[in-house]
């Protein structure tokens, strides 16, 4: 059963540094993601993946196409359906002069709940720095704390931007751990990176998005199997890493 | 609860919590009133007299115990030469030369005045009150009733210092920079930190932000403006006559266009930076050209039309009116009027400068 669904997603922006012209940061983008999964969206920078996520989140206007979560349209309703996602973004900084605590019960209550904030503390091992401001914390601890103001209202599906990027190897695998723990209890989790190892580990399925678009979607598996270049005479299969190369050039992106 | 509430209340614990803003808010118009409320406590300074007696006499020393009696002056005995190049480097106002014939019953008799008549101010209240000093002696001597005297009557209730005058404006000032300052700085700062982005994937909606950070700042305004009040009024004895009511109705509304103008900058300036630029363009001109030092009346008549059209001179003369001449909101109507305009200029502007989707990104 899909719980998250776009269709013929559009967003146009100014050309930098060209007046009256316009480029495609999203071209199209149709995608079906079932409840209970866990979905990556891989890409080089600037291929369109944090946008196709900020407009099904509602906070970027859809130009063209629409995107639905649990049913919901967000272009018609997208207060409800924010009652419903959580979402962890990329930058991760909050109000000075409040604690973790106090940031979560803030969250808790934005959506009319008074849950005991060192609960969902305890279920990310932040308990111990209920009393710390979150510009204490180390990378790590930060990005837990992220998922953690993400979760307060159990949200159906959780939304995670690039949630390993700049983690060392043990902090890195910790967000994985949380991430499975959250989607073996039922939670839906869309996620972008552009890790390989990441991916391979964590994701059900996965898109690969360029220049605004998917240009191919399964499994991990399925991808290798179909993507990745036979090496001439190694037995290997190669990885995730080849088939993203393979699909999108070695070129540098910006 | 509802959403503007909880916003309200956390950036109400924001702000509290941020006490080195809150104390340097307070603390320059509060160096202000001080220093002007004690430069302006008890009676001006005595100008120094320098005499050179040379008559010695009981008449001589008649006319000089007769000058030293008045407040505006201190006595300073000398020689002429060890007096004039006091006047020169301005240690003493200036000297007078009794000369020798100066007793007994003298008539017509020149007294020499050493000053330096550059000081036109000083030489303006100088001489009559030393021609003062010497009818009163004449007199005395002559034994003569005075045929006039002024019997000086108090028509106005209370008396009106600087201070008075001054104290509503600072109010006035304290209210635009905290006001300006305090909403643009928010929104700049919040959306770098990516707040902004992170409040609006959750149920808030922009109406529940801006009217939860305007109601906030307002209570801290009000908090704020009121201390300063308190200390004008119970530490510096200031002159307060009207009523609390009218004051705040002009707090409350003058704080709400400097919020909105602060909202504006606040959703073009970019940088830190650019808002600092545009906060001082906004309130410089405002502050020099309100009449919160000196009247607007004093000003260049080129300036005045302008000037009486600032928004902070509206609320500089509301507050004015209502604490030094106990005016009210109706009497008061045309500034009323002047402000409500502005509230709708600001705020019609900030409106549509915050998109928030623009603005969050």
């Amino acid at each position: 059963m899909s719980i998250v669904k776009t269709e013929n997603l559009h967003k146009k922006y100014p050309e930098p540094g060209k007046k009256s012209e316009f480029f495609y940061a999203v071209n199209g983008t149709s995608l079906t993601i079932d409840a209970g999964e866990i979905y990556g969206i891989l890409g080089p920078n600037g291929a369109g993946k944090t946008t196709t996520l900020e407009m099904v989140e509602g906070l970027t206007d859809i130009d063209e196409g629409d995107a639905w979560v649990d049913g919901i349209s967000v272009k018609q309703d997208p207060y409800r359906v924010k009652k419903i996602i959580g979402v962890q973004l990329q930058a991760n900084e909050y109000f000075d002069h409040l604690n973790l605590s106090e940031l979560i019960a803030l969250f808790s209550q934005l959506y009319g709940r008074h849950d005991d904030p060192l609960d969902l503390l305890g279920r990310v091992n932040l308990d111990e720095k209920a009393l710390a401001k979150p510009k204490e914390l180390s990378g790590g601890q930060q990005q837990r704390f992220s998922i953690a103001c993400a979760l307060v209202h159990e949200p159906k599906v959780l939304f995670l931007d690039e949630p390993t990027t700049g983690l060392d190897p043990q902090a890195k695998r910790n967000i994985w751990e949380l991430v499975r723990n959250l989607n073996d209890k039922g939670m839906t989790i869309v996620l972008t990176t552009h890790n390989m190892e990441e991916s391979e580990y964590l994701c059900n399925r996965i898109a690969i998005m360029d220049h605004g678009k998917i240009i191919a979607e399964g499994s991990p598996q399925e991808l290798i199997l179909s993507h990745a270049p036979e090496p001439p005479k190694a037995p290997l299969h190669g990885n995730l890493e080849d088939v993203f190369l393979a699909l999108t050039g070695t070129g540098l992106r910006e | 609860m509802n959403l503007t509430l909880i916003m309200t209340k956390v950036f109400l614990k924001i702000f509290s919590r941020d006490r080195q803003a809150i104390i340097f808010s307070l603390i320059f118009p509060l160096l202000m009133m001080l220093a002007f409320g004690f430069f302006n406590s008890g009676d001006p300074e005595p100008i120094v007299v320098g005499i050179a007696d040379n008559a010695n006499s009981s008449l001589s020393q008649d006319f000089i115990d007769n000058i030293d009696e008045n407040p505006l002056f201190t006595v300073a005995q000398g020689t002429e030469q060890s007096l004039r190049p006091q006047v020169i480097n301005g240690n003493i106002g200036f000297t007078l030369v009794i000369p020798e014939e100066f007793r007994g019953n003298p008539a017509n008799i020149d007294l020499r005045v050493l000053i330096d008549t550059s000081e036109t101010t000083q030489m303006n209240t100088v001489i009559p009150l030393l021609q003062q000093a010497l009818v009163d002696v004449e007199r005395d001597l002559r034994n003569l009733e005075p045929l006039f005297d002024l019997a000086i009557e108090d028509v106005e209730s209370r008396t009106q210092s600087y201070l008075d005058f001054l104290v509503p404006g600072l109010l006035a000032m304290a209210l635009m920079q905290i006001a300006m300052g305090g909403s643009g700085f928010n929104l700049v700062e919040f959306r770098r930190k990516g707040i902004l982005k992170r409040l609006f994937v959750t149920p808030v909606q922009p109406k529940n932000f801006i009217t939860g950070l305007v109601l906030s700042r307002l209570v801290i305004v009000i908090i704020q403006l009121s201390i300063l009040l308190g200390i004008a009024i119970l530490l510096l004895d200031i002159t307060f006559i009207g009523n609390l009511f009218n004051l705040y109705v002009f707090i409350i509304l003058g704080t709400t266009i400097f919020l909105s103008l602060g909202f504006c900058m606040g959703s073009l300036a970019k940088t830190q930076q650019a808002i600092m630029a545009m906060n001082m363009l906004m309130t410089w001109p405002q502050m020099l050209l309100s009449g919160i030092f000196y009247p607007i009346d004093a000003m260049p008549s080129l300036v005045q039309p302008m000037a009486n059209l600032l928004p902070l001179s509206f609320v500089v003369n509301g507050l004015r009116g209502v604490a030094i001449e106990g005016a009210n909101v109706i009497t008061l109507m045309p500034n009323v009027i002047g402000i409500l305009i502005w509230v709708t200029i600001a705020l019609g502007f900030a409106i549509k400068l915050f998109n928030w989707k623009e603005v969050a990104t």
